[in-house]
């Protein structure tokens, strides 16, 4: 094509290193690499469970022991060794903290480091956030002025030493622990996670986020997220992570229930920049998610995800649509570069009548990533009147990478209205050959193009996010012209 | 591009987990076959055990069961289109040359084989093995196991060669009559095409309506530069008869191939296409058209496989499902790196019309080069209410207005199929089948 200086940008882009790549010192108190149920009983035994929680776990990790690591997703990598791993690592705390001055200082230097300086953010954003390191929630900000409106935002294991008629009711009942092989890892060894309960008719004030980081080599990250929003309440929240840069792959197999009662809706958004290993795909995390929410009558969910990181996503937050007039959404901005790979989309799953759903699914893929969509509409015969519109499209920046889509539309009932489209095609030389015209450089262009591209996604995020995600979009693909 | 940037994902290699039962099925029902026939040859064995008995949980019969084919496996004497009662020819005015196959059987009597120079085509029994198009790692045997089947038990079909440069004058009827009760049968057409050569091919499947059976149609064609291949492929089995039908076509630089696919009436029918693009400036085109109706199933599995730059494909698939009856549609677009300039699509629309049907769509791209346009649309509704309204207001009936708005949506369908006489008469049938008097009314591009 006409810009030539397509392989200087190139190499610059390869060579960009990671931003969060680094590691903090703190000392750190980490299980023996392994699993069995000793270790499950040590982890349960730290975290100071009760009994019954012990007992759900020692149930997830035999059904785990029965089940294989699935094999379907258009995905390349070596397979973890489960028995490699060490399954709990909590950075190490004297006391039970009272303030956030008391938390350690070079854990407070992380946080800044991460941009996420928890009181500045207390008072420029007013975004709640609950700080999880490697497997154990450091700090959660905020929590008092929560607790006025009877909102409950606390660690998971907070949550099930306090609050366990809610964590018992609803845990795993949106993911049944045996619905996949991750899940069922996860809830055998989850270690930690943030635990949200938004009472009758309220509405959530402010942001509440989650920060997600692994620091330990040789860890993996196991925390579980259950997000709870009663009748008539509205909740919006935000969910971040990042790693430092290692040559192993570590794992990251989280799970996420949202269940939204009647008329609630749930706004749930992802910034996920996972350390996604080097130019050779060496190194990075592996992220084996599953999301998954409940919506009951007239309520509704929202997944929005920017995914830039992580060296294999596996993903597929979904919506279970079961009461009448629920609506499920799922928007995603998914980029690949360098020895990137992705299998992420959606399942909408209706079973109320009148529901609907909409999915708009952006990828791009650079370098020698591959990126493939894959989802599932399911109207099921209960479900009269469905609607859902899909929309999948795939922008390749290089002839070395791959765009996928693998979408699944099963109908089972005549009244349904399914919709899907999708489209692969790499940018176009006019746009970029207008751009250079009117002197915006080429890797400006590029910036621009993909922006507005990844708009229709981008405009879900709440505001602070979205700077930081179109920054993301630009860093990740910088220079990828195809 | 080096070794070390291509994908390595392309031909990564799936473990399909073996299921116990559907292994054992599969075995009993290959034993049984072995009872009632000989095998042709034992070459396919190796794929056979290979392969995992298709079940739930192979992804390719995901939506497909199987249960049904483990009883059929006797083979009947009736042979001939005159003991079986049926006609040679089922399309009315149909000027072509024709072959007969009466339970996998070459009925000599009812056929009409071309004579023309530069054309050689007869029954395969009479050709002999060794003329045969070798069998590939790509080749339907050797990747899915009811084609390892047909490769091991199928030992007639039609054998057609045309050399460089002849247009055939008139199409080939390929006919198959099934009939009797419990039967078994398996076709293997072998089709060649030099270059610059034409033909068009009309498969017609029928099956008497006391039929109870299982047919495996398996046909490989070869497309060479600049030929032009047009299979006009109509599915019409009264009784409870079971059809898998395998298409393997190859395609060279600038040749042209087509599939037009229409299921009138089937019990369960699965069709698996499968198009490789080898030369630049190639196209291929893939229609059908599925109308189930009480308790039948129909699957479409597709597949286009872009290898080279410079080629084009277009698909489109419609189906109505009516009654208690399912549909699957698996389109996949393959675009290998080296495909660069490929222009590839796909549409599959549906209607549901009975509140018992239910479809299940799976459109899939696949692209490894970066330099292509592709793109697919899936939709699945009703009948359009607003032009069901206009027409109501105007005093056609609900019936009549719903059988205008069919002819309508897979008109486009229709009308890429070649041969006039052959899109009359499916017409004809289809509105025999679901009681539209109204089709014989509307005036015909062709009349």
């Amino acid at each position: 094509m006409a810009y030539d200086g397509k392989d200087k940008v190139l190499e610059e882009v390869t060579g960009k290193s990671y931003e969060f790549g680094f590691t903090t010192e703190i000392e750190s108190d980490k299980a023996p690499a392994g699993l069995s149920e000793d270790i499950i009983r040590l982890i349960s035994a730290k975290k100071e469970e009760p009994e019954w929680m012990l007992q759900w776990r020692l149930d997830a990790f035999a059904v785990w022991q029965t089940m294989e690591e699935p094999d379907w997703p258009h995905l390349n990598y070596e397979k973890p060794d489960y028995q490699a791993i060490s399954y709990y690592a909590a950075p190490k705390q004297k006391k039970q903290l009272n303030s956030m001055d008391e938390v350690d200082p070079e854990l407070r230097r992380t946080m800044d480091k991460l941009g996420i300086s928890l009181e500045e953010q207390k008072r420029l954003s007013g975004v709640a956030v609950d700080f999880v390191m490697d497997s154990v929630s450091v700090a959660t900000s905020f929590k008092d002025k929560l607790a006025e409106l009877g909102i409950i935002f606390c660690s998971m294991s907070e949550a099930v030493k306090e609050h366990p008629e809610l964590v018992r009711k609803h845990l795993g009942t949106v993911i049944p622990t045996r619905d996949n092989f991750f899940s069922a890892l996860n809830s055998a060894v989850f270690t930690d996670g943030s635990f949200c309960y938004i009472p009758k008719g309220v509405r959530c004030p402010m942001e509440l986020s989650t920060y997600f980081r692994i620091n330990e080599s040789g860890t993996g990250q196991f925390e579980r997220t259950l997000v709870v929003a009663d009748e008539g309440s509205y909740v919006s929240y935000l969910e971040g992570c990042t790693a430092p840069q290692r040559d192993e792959n570590q794992l990251h197999a989280a799970v996420v229930e949202l269940v939204a009662l009647d008329e609630a809706e749930i706004k749930y958004s992802t910034v996920q920049n996972w350390y996604p290993g080097d130019e050779n795909g060496k190194g990075g995390v592996f992220n084996f998610v599953t999301k998954r929410g409940i919506c009951h009558r007239r309520s509704k969910i929202s997944w929005t995800q920017v995914e830039t990181g992580s060296a294999v996503t596996w993903k597929y937050p979904s919506c279970i649509l079961k009461g009448d007039h629920s609506v499920g959404e799922f928007y995603s901005v998914a980029v690949t570069n360098n020895a990137q790979q992705a299998d992420t989309g959606t399942k909408m799953i209706h079973l109320g009548k009148n529901t609907h759903s909409t999915i708009i699914s952006k990828g791009i893929s650079a370098g020698n990533s591959h990126n493939s969509y894959r989802g599932l509409v399911q109207i099921m015969p209960s479900a009269a009147n469905a609607r859902n519109f899909s929309q999948c499209d795939s922008l390749l920046m290089t002839d070395t990478s791959g765009a996928h889509t693998f979408p699944y539309v099963e109908v089972k009932n005549p009244t349904a209205q399914v919709e899907h489209e999708a489209t692969t095609s790499k940018i176009g030389e006019d746009q970029i050959f207008y751009c250079l015209q009117r002197g915006i450089d080429a890797e400006q262009a590029i910036s621009l193009i993909v922006n507005g591209y990844a708009k229709e996604v981008l405009n879900q995020l709440p505001m602070e996010f979205a700077v930081e995600a179109q920054k993301l979009l630009s860093i990740s693909l910088e220079g990828s012209v195809g | 591009m080096t070794d070390s940037a291509k994908p390595q994902l392309m031909d990564r290699p799936k473990t399909e987990a073996k299921h116990a039962a559907s292994e054992t099925s599969g075995a009993a029902f290959l034993a049984a076959l072995d009872g009632t026939r000989s095998a042709a040859t034992s070459a396919h064995d190796e794929a056979l055990d290979r392969l995992p008995v298709p079940h739930r949980r192979v992804e390719r019969w995901k939506y497909t069961p199987v249960a049904a084919w483990w009883k059929d496996v006797l083979s009947t004497e009736v042979h001939t289109v005159q003991a079986a009662g049926c006609a040679a020819n089922p399309v009315p005015g149909l000027d072509a040359y024709r072959l007969v196959f009466v339970n996998g059987i070459f009925d000599a009597l009812a056929s009409d084989l071309p004579v023309h120079s530069g054309v050689v085509c007869m029954p395969l029994s009479q050709k002999g093995d060794a003329a045969v198009q070798p069998v590939d790692a790509f080749s339907p045997e050797t990747t899915d196991w009811f084609a390892g089947v047909n490769g091991k038990y199928g030992q007639e079909g039609l054998y057609l060669r045309v050399a460089k440069g002849v247009t055939l004058d008139r199409p080939i009827l390929v006919h198959h009559h099934t009939t009797g009760s419990g039967v078994f049968n398996a076709l293997r057409h072998d089709i060649a095409l030099e270059a610059h050569a034409q033909v068009t091919l009309v498969h017609w499947s029928t099956a008497a309506s006391s039929a109870d059976g299982s047919v495996n149609i398996l046909t490989r064609a070869a497309v060479a530069d600049g030929a032009r291949l047009h299979i006009d492929k109509v599915q019409d089995e009264e009784g409870q008869v079971r059809h898998i039908a395998f298409e393997d076509i190859r395609q060279s630089s600038d040749s042209h191939a087509e599939v037009h696919t229409v299921t009138v009436r089937g019990q369960w029918v699965r069709n698996d296409l499968a198009f490789r693009i080898n030369g630049s400036g190639a196209h291929a085109e893939l229609n059908g058209a599925f109308l189930p109706g009480e308790g039948e199933f129909v699957d479409n599995h597709t597949t286009v496989d872009h290898r080279v730059a410079h080629c084009t494909s277009s698909e489109n698939y419609k189906g109505i499902l009516y009654g208690k009856s399912t549909g699957v549609f698996n389109g996949k677009v393959f675009v290998r790196p080296d495909a660069q300039q490929t222009n590839a699509y796909q549409q599959n629309a549906n209607i549901l019309a009975s509140d018992k049907a239910s479809i299940n769509a799976k459109p899939e791209l696949e692209i490894y080069a970066d330099d292509v346009k592709c793109s697919h649309g899936c939709t699945v509704g009703q009948f359009d209410s607003d032009a069901l309204f206009y027409a109501r207001s105007r005093g056609v009936g609900l019936e009549a207005a719903k059988a205008m708005l069919v002819h309508a949506f897979i008109g486009d369908v229709l009308k890429g199929i070649k041969v006039a006489e052959v899109r009359l008469e499916v017409e004809h049938r289809l509105a025999e089948k679901h009681g539209w008097e109204v089709w014989s009314d509307y005036p015909n591009d062709d009349a």
